[in-house]
């Protein structure tokens, strides 16, 4: 019987062997990278809002405190929404003609409330508690990012499971002093003063992240990886 | 070496575990089906889903969840990210903070009876109900009932609204209607006008309106009917001291209780008060510290004896249980009136040798100087019998040692003129109904009771009520009663009104509404139309007690005073008064003394009624929780079968004959009878239990609703048609034959759980007396010690035989024991936990004297084998464990139904619990056993077994056990999960994480507790529409098919809980401790309660850190360092009970090193009553 394939076809074959793995692997990575994306995750998303409130504007702007909104920051698991009322105790007075506020007005007249569309989608089967994480010195930034430079409010982080452990086992990386936890812009080399009345300056070799996470995981009692890393912690 | 067990070792060498108890029939029979059951973790049938129907529906269902997802991976508008919405409040109530929860006391009540609980709300939404510390009634804990009322609030199938002959009205129109009623009836008085409702107190608004409306309406009469009524009680207090008088007992003092069938439980009144303090008195804790409530040191144990018709908790706890007829009974209380010295008593009937002995027998005990004795009887029983009862407690000295005191009656009425007419309601109701049928009846309101289903059969209740020309119904659901009335008003729970209620003792609660879901109307709200008063219920009840400030010239401001007294939960200040009641004031009536001897045929069958354990009289009918809890001794849900002893069940010629086809024991093919009284007839199953008094038939009504929601529709059989007046709660002359009680050629499938998760004679509930356990103790240095030293465990508790140093290490591989603290201290240890700093802080005052005490080197030949990995860590900090008493266990279920409602447990439905699947976490195993004094059960074959067992007027004895998770420190089921989805948590909890299982159902097959349930269909309720939605905790994943659960000490409750401690690292206020891993804050002990702990009557559940005494107390000094403040803390208390001689492993011997721990039941046995019984006389 001749044979069906020319010798020269021999490198083909081989090639066609070897690129197996390598197609597998690709198609691995590929899948990861897809898992990770900002597609799948939601990460970067505007998302349209009955009213396109601008943190931009009201924070960096205006300079409102994030704890006069998310007044249950330190005391519950969520953060807050404001009611309408909080919007009203200014927009009575400033643009209380503006177009845009209508659904406002309307929510604050007829009781009704505005409907929010969430933007970072934590899954049913976790719990994340906001009040812990505050108490324990993960400023708003590590999870919104510069929250207060956002004209509209997007998702910074992939909400992934391996972001939250990552940090479950090395909260060094994201802590800072009770001070400046609602600071956005803050830095680790700006030279701070802890509610307690303790300094972190660079003068004083405190002044990396590194450094201030160490100190601050066992002033602030943070506990150990073993711990934080339970699936219990988050999964009820 | 592995811990192999010979098994031709001595079964009953010292500390063997002899194999003396059973759940069920079959197994004493030893059928092989039961044998291979119990080899596999599921019943062979729940594997698989063979209804055809819902089979089709799952493909249908899974095809569209298929093309659903692949429709949401392709198109961003469907993914779930940009569909969830969050709604913010428009002006956000003040106390309400997003995801912090609220308690807010009320009460809710029974029978007119109040147990102050504090019902726990987030955003507005009450989704539990806890016990209310402060309230007498409940001390912190609550019963079965309690714990479930929460979801007949979200009853989708509850009244919406208000109708008028059938048609859609409104609340305007009822006014009219009401106010019409009052203007029509004023010239006549109020003569035509008849109010029904349950009992009430006598302080509450209710009872005030009331008197105010017959104040302006004379001839009106108000009926206080309740199905299981207190008449024979109340009319028992009278002839004994000639006038009204509510009883209060402090069981916490008694040392002999004698209960004549009275189950606290099912007794309606401060059943939970009752069973906390007769508990506390048996709960031995032989290292006693006097300054903590533990338990009782060994003397103070009290003694039991339980002399019954049913088989009840009361009589599972008893050290002594004695089945009797009804009949035989009322003879029984006769003679021991006789044996204590009661003068006058009339006439018994006959009884049985054996009834004779325990009669001279517990006479001896009661009549004892220096034992305070108390002696209760249930409300079924007599007059008569109630009467002679308090002229024992009187003569026995109960009175004057302060067991039993009198208070003014709490019950409204009881103190007036209508004294009689309010105390006897079946009485009143009877004369209601000939009214009505004379036509004097213009207008009867019925406030939330039922009468047509509930009244007498013989008064033929809606017969009559369809005479009467103008009626209105108020109640929670459209039910047999509404149907016939011309008005129904949808009513309120108690959780949607304002109102008011006492308590046993008369302490009186402000009920406050948390929600009102339908707009309903509260029963107050009708009499305030009736009054045509312009308020509101709210301040209707602030009246009352703005009276009640007035009256009693209270210092404080009325606002204060009322704010505080609906804060706590209590009013202070409304304890009913003591009424002084000297030795020898009591006396036996005419109608007393003269009554003719109780008539007892040995032939003759005698029907006993019960309310069910956990529909009540009907009432709870729809309400799924509760259908699905396994009544507690018959272990039956979704039903009321006749409850019948082996001996009698063969006289009616029926047969439990178990469907093994499948080889489950979820179902059972039994026998029905019908049972003919008069004209009126039933039809019920047949379910044996041993240990019922032999020609017995145990009825319990509250089944067989027919108009009512989906759920409780022909759930069981309705027995009350052969309750009449004149028998309200036993009939006698029964004959198993045509006409009377015949076997009927119908079967019926029942749903049990007995059989399920069935441990193989291991043993489990161990149980031992006094006597043994004194001999295995002596006093040292003031302190009670093991005689034998270098043993830790009464022979009774210790593990199965064994070499000693296997037995040793047995114990030390179990958490919390004194060994294995020894262990763990231990420098050989493994683990080398003295590095860590563990410190063994048992014998510090030994240690003192000599070098280190002498704990000896461990044979390191001796470690255990196992694959599991140490889960070192799991031993460093916060260390949670559980241990439960199981002598105070009396096995009511409030544990697994709290658990129920606070974990998002699914009710399956009677078809699925018949294929093995029920879901509770926690459930109560419970155990037949006959003493060795009868022949006991041990080394017997099957057959003997079984003729030991159907000579049932042996005293079979019960033993209850609950059984959640054991949280295993190495777990088997972590060993076999192929994807990790149950692992183990650095505090030691066997973690289950939802969202990994992918269902391969090995964990529990490898789970030798067979805690493990599966989601085998979507149980969880996802209907978004659906207000039973609103019930759900929020804390708690809900679980989709496939998904393995499983107990999780309440993780959500600790974590919360370290959440909250954690966050105050920074709080003064908050203490810290030097721990092994460092400074850390605090979790005081208390702080976690887990639900079934915070909902247990007896207090028989414990938990919390068992590492607590290792730490020392902390606090900055001038320079910021951390220093000790005092010395470490002490034992947590489930420390403590670890520590107890009693504590053992169930199935330690697995090497499983279960974290939650059982202590022994201690029982306090009469030794004359053990050698008496050696005699015979019996069977």
């Amino acid at each position: 019987m001749p044979q069906v394939f020319p010798k020269r076809m021999n490198p083909i074959s081989r090639i066609m062997l070897l690129s197996i793995p390598l197609i597998i692997s690709t198609a691995g990575v590929s899948l990861a990278t897809f898992f990770r994306s900002d597609y799948t995750t939601g990460r970067n998303e505007v998302v349209d809002q009955p009213i396109p409130f601008s943190h931009l504007h009201h924070v960096s702007e205006l300079g409102i405190d994030c704890r006069y909104c998310h007044t249950s920051v330190e005391h519950s698991a969520y953060a807050g929404i404001p009611p309408s009322k909080t919007c009203m105790n200014c927009h009575q007075q400033v643009w209380n003609g503006a177009d845009l506020l209508d659904p406002l007005r309307s929510s604050y007249n007829t009781n009704t409330p505005i409907v929010w569309t969430k933007v970072h989608n934590v899954p049913q089967y976790t719990y994340f508690n906001h009040s812990i994480h505050v108490s324990k010195g993960v400023g708003c930034y590590s999870c919104h990012e510069r929250i207060d430079q956002m004209p509209l409010v997007r998702q910074s982080k992939t909400l992934l499971m391996e972001w939250c452990l990552d940090c479950h086992r090395n909260p060094e990386k994201n802590i800072r002093p009770k001070s400046e936890i609602y600071n956005l812009g803050w830095k680790p080399s700006d030279g701070t003063i802890d509610t307690d009345g303790e300094v972190f300056s660079l003068e004083k070799g405190t002044g990396t992240q590194a450094e201030i996470g160490r100190i601050l995981k066992e002033k602030y009692h943070i506990r150990e990886e073993k711990i934080l890393t339970n699936c219990s912690m988050c999964h009820r | 070496m592995a811990l192999d067990f010979d098994p031709n070792a001595e079964s009953n060498g010292a500390g063997g575990i002899p194999d003396d108890q059973f759940q069920s029939l079959e197994q004493v029979f030893g059928s092989p089906e039961f044998e291979r059951m119990m080899k596999d973790e599921f019943p062979e049938d729940a594997a698989e889903w063979l209804d055809p129907v819902t089979r089709r529906r799952f493909l249908t269902l899974s095809g569209a969840s298929v093309a659903l997802a692949a429709a949401a991976g392709c198109n961003p508008s469907l993914k779930p990210a940009s569909q969830k919405k969050i709604i913010p409040y428009v002006k956000k109530p003040e106390a309400i903070v997003p995801g912090v929860p609220l308690f807010f006391p009320t009460a809710l009540t029974l029978g007119g009876v109040a147990v102050g609980v504090l019902v726990k709300t987030v955003e507005g939404r009450p989704i539990k109900v806890e016990g209310n510390p402060a309230h007498p009634g409940s001390l912190g804990s609550t019963d079965v009932l309690a714990q479930a009322t929460m979801l007949s609030v979200y009853d989708p199938e509850r009244s919406k609204g208000i109708t008028e002959k059938g048609q859609p009205s409104t609340w305007d129109k009822v006014q009219t209607a009401l106010k019409a009623v009052v203007d029509s009836q004023v010239s006549k008085k109020g003569a035509g006008l008849r109010i029904l409702s349950e009992p009430a107190g006598s302080k509450t608004t209710f009872a005030g309106l009331m008197a105010d409306l017959k104040a302006k309406l004379p001839e009106m009469k108000w009926i206080q009917y309740e199905a299981v009524g207190t008449e024979n009680v109340l009319a028992g207090v009278r002839e004994a001291y000639g006038k009204y008088l509510t009883p209060i007992f402090d069981f916490k003092k008694a040392d002999t209780l004698v209960s004549i069938d009275a189950d606290f439980l099912t007794n309606g009144i401060a059943g939970i008060r009752y069973t906390r303090d007769a508990m506390s008195r048996r709960k031995v804790r032989v290292h006693a510290d006097s300054r903590r409530a533990d338990g009782v040191s060994l003397e103070k144990l009290s003694r039991i004896y339980a002399v019954e018709s049913n088989v009840t908790s009361m009589g599972g706890v008893a050290d002594h249980r004695l089945p009797l007829k009804p009949s035989e009974i009322e003879s029984f209380v006769r003679e021991l009136a006789k044996a204590v010295g009661v003068q006058n008593v009339p006439a018994a009937g006959p009884l049985s040798e054996r009834a004779k002995e325990w009669v001279a027998v517990v006479a001896e005990d009661l009549k004892d100087e220096k034992k305070t004795g108390v002696v209760t009887i249930g409300n079924a029983y007599s007059v008569v019998a109630h009467n002679l009862v308090h002229a024992i407690n009187d003569k026995i000295g109960a009175v004057t040692k302060g067991a039993v005191s009198f208070v003014e009656p709490v019950g409204a009425e009881l103190a007036g003129k209508n004294a009689d007419a309010a105390a006897n309601g079946t009485g009143s109701l009877a004369e209601l109904t000939a009214e009505m049928n004379a036509g004097k009846v213009d207008t009867l309101i019925i406030l939330n009771c039922n009468p047509v289903f509930t009244a007498p059969a013989d008064l033929k209740f809606g017969a009559a009520l369809q005479k009467v020309p103008n009626s209105i119904h108020l109640g929670l659901y459209l039910d047999e009663t509404s149907a016939l009335t011309t008005w129904h008003i949808n009513g309120t729970h108690e959780l949607e009104t304002w109102g008011d209620a006492q308590a046993y003792d008369g302490t009186a609660t402000v009920q406050q509404p948390l929600l009102n879901l339908y707009g309903s109307h509260s029963a107050l709200e009708v009499l305030v139309a009736l009054a045509d008063k312009p308020s509101s219920a709210e301040s209707i009840v602030q009246d009352t007690w703005r009276k009640f400030h007035a009256a009693q010239k209270i210092a404080v401001d009325f606002d204060l005073f009322w704010h505080k007294s609906v804060e706590r939960g209590v009013i202070e200040g409304t304890e009913a008064k003591a009424v002084e009641i000297k030795a020898g004031d009591v006396k036996l009536s005419d109608t007393t003394q003269k009554s003719p001897a109780p008539a007892t045929k040995a032939s003759d069958i005698e029907l006993v009624f019960r309310p069910d354990p956990t529909i009540y009289d009907g009432r709870f009918a729809n309400n799924g929780w509760l259908q699905e809890l396994p009544k507690p001794i018959s272990l039956v849900c979704w039903d009321n079968p006749a409850l019948v002893s082996p001996a009698t069940a063969e006289r009616l010629k029926c047969e439990v004959s178990y469907a093994w086809t499948a080889g489950e024991h979820g179902q059972s093919h039994v026998d029905k009878i019908e049972i003919t009284i008069e004209d009126r007839k039933a039809r019920v199953p047949v379910w044996v239990v041993p240990g019922l008094a032999d020609d017995v038939i145990v009825l319990h009504f509250g089944l067989g609703r027919e108009i009512v929601g989906e759920v409780g529709k022909g759930v069981g059989f309705n027995v009350y048609p052969l309750r009449s007046t004149k028998a309200l709660w036993t009939v006698g002359g029964i004959k198993p034959e045509p006409g009377s009680a015949e076997r009927t050629q119908e079967k019926y499938t029942l749903a049990s759980t007995q059989g399920q998760h069935a441990m193989e004679g291991r043993r489990p509930a161990r149980h031992g007396t006094k006597e043994q356990a004194a001999k295995e103790l002596k006093s040292e240095h003031g302190h009670m010690v093991m005689a034998v030293h270098g043993k830790d465990a009464f022979s009774f508790a210790d593990n199965p035989p064994a070499s000693a140093a296997e037995k040793d290490l047995m114990r030390a591989l179990l958490p919390g024991t004194p060994k294995e603290r020894e262990w763990m201290a231990d420098e050989h240890h493994p683990q080398k936990f003295f590095a860590k700093g563990f410190k063994n802080n048992i014998h510090t005052h030994e240690e003192e004297g000599e070098e280190g005490g002498d704990h000896h080197a461990h044979d390191k030949r001796l470690l255990p084998l196992t694959l599991i990995q140490d889960h070192e860590h799991n031993k460093l900090y916060r260390r949670w464990g559980m241990a439960i008493d199981l002598g105070a266990c009396i096995g009511c279920n409030a544990c697994a139904i709290a658990c129920v409602a606070e974990n998002n447990i699914p009710v399956l439905g009677k078809t699925e619990v018949t294929r093995g699947r029920i879901m509770h976490w926690i459930r109560i195993d419970r155990y037949f056993s006959v003493p060795e004094e009868h022949g006991g059960t041990q080394r017997m074959d099957a057959k003997e077994r079984a003729e030991v067992i159907a000579k049932s007027t042996a005293e079979v004895k019960l033993h209850f056990q609950p059984v959640p998770c054991q949280q295993c420190e190495k777990a088997p089921c972590e060993l076999v999960c192929p994807v990790a989805a149950t692992v183990h948590s650095a505090d030691g909890l066997n973690d289950m994480v939802y969202n990994r299982c992918v269902g391969t159902r090995y964990c529990a097959n490898n789970c030798p507790y067979k805690v493990r349930r599966f989601n085998f269909v979507q149980y969880a309720n996802y209907d978004k529409e659906s207000t039973l939605q609103l019930v759900n905790n929020p804390e708690v994943t809900m679980r989709t098919r496939g998904v393995m659960e499983k107990c999780t000490y309440c993780v959500q409750r600790i974590r919360a809980a370290e959440i909250e401690a954690e966050r105050e690292h920074d709080n003064p206020a908050r203490r810290k401790v030097q721990t092994p891993m460092g400074v850390r804050p605090l979790i005081e002990e208390g702080e976690i309660k887990t639900a079934c702990q915070a909902a247990c009557p007896s207090n028989a559940i414990s938990f919390g850190d068992l590492n607590q005494d290792q730490y020392v107390p902390v606090a900055k000094d001038a320079k910021g360092e951390w220093k000790p403040t005092g010395r470490r803390l002490p034992f947590s208390e489930v420390a403590r009970w670890k520590l107890e001689p009693s504590n053992y492993g169930l199935l330690a011997e697995l090497n499983t090193m279960p974290r939650t721990s059982y202590l022994a039941a201690i029982k306090n046995p009469n030794p004359k009553l053990l050698a008496d019984a050696g005699k015979g006389g019996h069977g």
